[in-house]
């Protein structure tokens, strides 16, 4: 217990340190992007990511001081990592969109199910941690109500508080797999960005599959497999095939 | 009689326009000789002279064999009912070159009406005599008849039709030019002297392929002159003139072409009759011409006004107005002059601020196609109408050209004008459109939406709230503390019921004891002990029954709490008389005894009916 309290006294004025430090590097950054230094503030953006820190805010800057270096592909790469940490953005979303134009290949998506459609745009609304809270906050709530329930004498106010913590119960599960569901997405990072400039997409992990279809840089594309360096990808179109993985960017 | 009339009329205006006429004295002779080869000095004059002198020095280059013959020409054309007459006077030399060299003749002169005007001057080329000096010029037919040299001819012959005697040529005016400058290019049909041309059978110009072209304007006849090529003499018709702009890079070739021209030969004579019939056939000769390669270069890196301009020009500008009120059309005029490829200069874009509505530029050329070059103005109206008021700035417009005289580049710029707006007359708009106008907003360009400011909120990468220990520490932590304050509160709960129970159950008894009590004082005859121990057995047991504490206990909160327990309306009744006469008769002299034993078993069967409904 002790041990633990010294290394907390320890961490805290070093994190509080390397805080300051990013926070400058951030600020120099956003100076730069505005005077239209745009390979000067790319520079202090990336030293904050070295540093191991990261937010959606420092890649959605890092791509427009990208995309208005030239650096479509690199642009396109951390607007979507800025999306996968903050999924409801319009901002974000306004980017990617101008980023796109850039990209040659265009693609019709598969058209999803509504209710796949409804359920992505809810769990998208909110990132991991903002689903933990709410997971967390209605399952307090739950608790409060099922106390009310207990110890209230009035049967009117049992009866509600009962239905409403059931219901406030299952809500918070569900806060709970989406939360889940988002952390996923981050940890696992199974989407990526085509670099090269022209890719011939193969149907099997080697350089003697038949080529089925090529595809240009800026593609964000599906990663469903891997085998040795190869990977398997998806379109939104629903195309598949194998590339070198060192063709493709992780986001 | 109409003969007559008309005679007379034209004398008349011989008269009337005498005065008109300028006097043109001009001197003519051919641009190329042979030593020892006689020709023709004449010069004509359009009306009568005298005391004519030949170009001074020219004696010394030149004998003089004979001359001056004097000849008079007179002609009248009568051109949509305008007559013009002219007589000429023609004076004849006979020159004959005495050695090799250009000789310029300077001007002759000669006196009309007492004043006296002065003629051209010349250059005649002497060469060495390539045939026999008695050599008569065969195609040169003069106009003037009594030509010496013309009598001399006669004496037919055939020369060969070789390459050096029958060609055709394509003359460049430059050899090494930059893209888009001009060049002169001209068709020339080379002849010796002795070759007579019948006619042209079948001619294919050249195609300038890389080139923009614009021909230059010939007579349709071929004129032939004289001139010097390698050092010798030839008959030189210019076939075609044309304006070249090269528009391609590097070596540019102007292929080969064929003519066929009629030739006139004569037949050798095979018999004695043949000479009396000066028999000539004619034939067909095919001539192909060499090609012309002309070196291109490239103009050096363009700036960004440039407008495709090669050659010398000039800008002006002109505003129509520059106070003017909203809707008005304004056209600010520009004008381009010079000489060059100005077909081919791009319309300067005119930046106007972006609430204007501007209309395509009006381009019109006036071009004049001389052998000297294309030159010529190009008009460009810009034409917009300001919709608002304010004060504008209509920017100066930039024409960059590439001189190639000394390949650079050169920027004209016209003045920039001030533009202010006012705003028109509501009645006038109100007419023009009939309703408001409404503006939609103007998309001027598209761009990612800016960066974003403030607390960057870092956190290290890759972390979540969302699986870390604290995460499940606080459901597990509010789920805990849920169950403590559960149990806390149940304890209590429990505690609280088991007091409020046996308060309850003691209720009874403590209110059984009390009636006792005022039992004994009923026995005592003590009057307000007994009324006051009544209302405290009343008073202790609502207050343990009903829950409600001694000091907040009156008369309203026990009747409240009893009707609450569903105590019958006459009980309560009961209650409250039995209480509504203790009070009384506490502070009232002491009544009868049977009173106080009737209030004694009120009180007792109201507390008894009390504790079983309330029970209940």
């Amino acid at each position: 217990m002790k041990q633990y309290i010294l290394i907390i006294l320890f961490a805290i004025p070093g994190f509080i340190f390397a805080q300051d430090n990013s926070t400058q590097l951030w600020e120099k950054g956003n100076a730069f992007y505005t005077t239209g230094d745009f390979q000067q503030a790319i520079s202090n953006y990336e030293q904050i990511l070295a540093a191991g820190q990261e937010s959606a805010k420092l890649y959605f800057n890092l791509g427009n001081a990208y995309y208005k270096a030239g650096n479509i592909n690199k642009a396109i790469l951390n607007f979507e990592r800025a999306k996968v940490l903050d999924p409801n953005n319009e901002n974000i979303d306004f980017n990617i969109k101008m980023a796109n134009q850039f990209v040659v290949t265009s693609i019709e998506p598969l058209p999803l199910p509504f209710f796949l459609r409804w359920r992505t745009s809810v769990i998208n609304m909110y990132s991991s941690d903002s689903w933990s809270y709410i997971s967390l906050v209605s399952f307090i709530i739950f608790l409060i109500l099922i106390g009310l329930f207990i110890f209230s004498r009035i049967v009117m106010v049992r009866r509600i508080s009962f239905l409403t913590g059931l219901f406030i119960l299952v809500f918070s599960g569900f806060a709970f797999s989406f939360a889940a569901k988002q952390k996923k997405k981050i940890v696992e990072r199974n989407s990526a960005i085509v670099f090269c400039p022209r890719v011939t997409v193969k149907s099997a992990p080697a350089q003697t599959g038949t080529d089925l279809f090529l595809i240009y840089e800026g593609l964000k594309v599906q990663i469903t497999d891997s085998v040795d360096t190869w990977k398997e990808i998806k379109l939104a179109d629903g195309n598949q095939g194998w590339l070198q993985d060192s063709c493709i960017v992780k986001i | 009689m109409i003969r007559t009339f008309t005679t007379y009329l034209i004398l008349f205006f011989t008269v009337v326009s005498a005065n008109a006429v300028q006097t043109r004295f001009t001197m003519e002779a051919p641009g190329a000789v042979e030593v020892g080869q006689q020709f023709r000095l004449s010069f004509t004059l359009n009306e009568q002279g005298s005391n004519l002198k030949l170009p001074p020095g020219i004696e010394n280059n030149f004998d003089i064999l004979m001359g001056p013959s004097t000849s008079q020409s007179f002609s009248s054309s009568n051109i949509n009912g305008k007559i013009t007459q002219e007589t000429t006077f023609g004076y004849t030399y006979i020159l004959r070159a005495k050695q090799e060299g250009t000789f310029e003749l300077r001007p002759a002169s000669i006196e009309v009406g007492g004043k006296i005007f002065e003629s051209n001057s010349i250059k005649i080329q002497v060469v060495k005599a390539q045939s026999k000096p008695a050599q008569p010029q065969a195609g040169a037919g003069g106009s003037g008849g009594n030509n010496a040299a013309e009598q001399q001819q006669g004496k037919p012959q055939n020369v060969e039709l070789g390459s050096d005697n029958l060609f055709v040529r394509v003359e460049m005016s430059k050899q090494n030019v930059f893209k888009g400058e001009q060049i002169v290019a001209t068709v020339k049909l080379y002849v010796n002297p002795n070759i007579p041309i019948a006619g042209f059978d079948q001619v294919n110009l050249p195609t300038y392929e890389g080139f923009y072209t614009q021909d230059v304007e010939i007579p349709q006849q071929v004129n032939f002159t004289r001139e010097v090529y390698d050092n010798k003499i030839y008959q030189v018709g210019v076939l075609k003139k044309t304006i070249l702009f090269p528009q391609q890079n590097g070596k540019l070739t102007v292929a080969p072409f064929d003519m066929s021209l009629l030739v006139q030969q004569q037949v050798k004579q095979r018999s004695f009759f043949d000479d009396f019939f000066n028999s000539f056939r004619t034939v067909k000769a095919t001539i192909s011409s060499k090609p012309v390669t002309v070196n291109v270069r490239d103009i050096p890196n363009p700036p960004a006004s440039f407008m495709g301009g090669v050659g010398n020009f000039n800008i002006t500008s002109d505003i129509s107005a520059q106070d003017v009120t909203t809707n008005d059309a304004v056209t600010l005029k520009l004008t381009i002059s010079g000489s060059g490829n100005i077909r081919l200069v791009n319309t300067p874009k005119l930046d106007l601020p972006s609430d204007f509505e501007v209309y395509d530029p009006k381009v019109t050329d006036n071009v004049s196609v001389t052998s000297s070059g294309v030159s010529g103005t190009k008009t460009i109206e810009y034409l917009f109408q300001p919709r608002f008021e304010g004060d504008y700035a209509v920017p100066a417009i930039q024409f960059t050209y590439f001189n190639p005289a000394n390949g650079t580049y050169e920027t004209k710029s016209t003045p920039e004008y001030q533009l202010r707006v006012k705003k028109g007359s509501g009645d006038q708009t109100a007419k023009v459109t009939g309703s408001l106008r409404k503006e939609d907003v103007q998309l001027l360009g598209q761009d990612i939406r800016y960066i974003q400011q403030g607390d960057p909120e870092l956190e290290p990468i890759g972390y979540t709230f969302f699986g870390t220990p604290l995460f499940y520490l606080l459901y597990a932590g509010s789920t805990f503390a849920f169950l403590l304050l559960f149990f806390i509160y149940r304890k209590k709960a429990r505690e609280n019921a088991n007091i409020a129970l046996m308060r309850n159950k003691k209720a009874n008894k403590v209110a059984r004891k009390r009636l006792k009590a005022a039992a004994t004082f009923l026995k005592q005859n003590n009057n307000e002990a007994f009324h006051e121990s009544i209302l405290k057995a009343f008073e202790g047991y609502l207050s343990d029954k009903l829950g409600i504490p001694v000091a907040d206990l009156n008369r309203e909160s026990a009747v409240a709490g009893l009707q609450k327990r569903n105590v019958e309306q006459a009980v309560i009744d009961d209650f409250v008389s039995v209480v509504e006469q203790c009070e009384f008769a506490r502070y009232a002299p002491a009544s009868g005894s049977e009173a106080r034993n009737e209030l004694y078993s009120k009180a007792e069967t109201t507390m008894g009916l009390m504790e079983k409904q309330i029970k209940r």
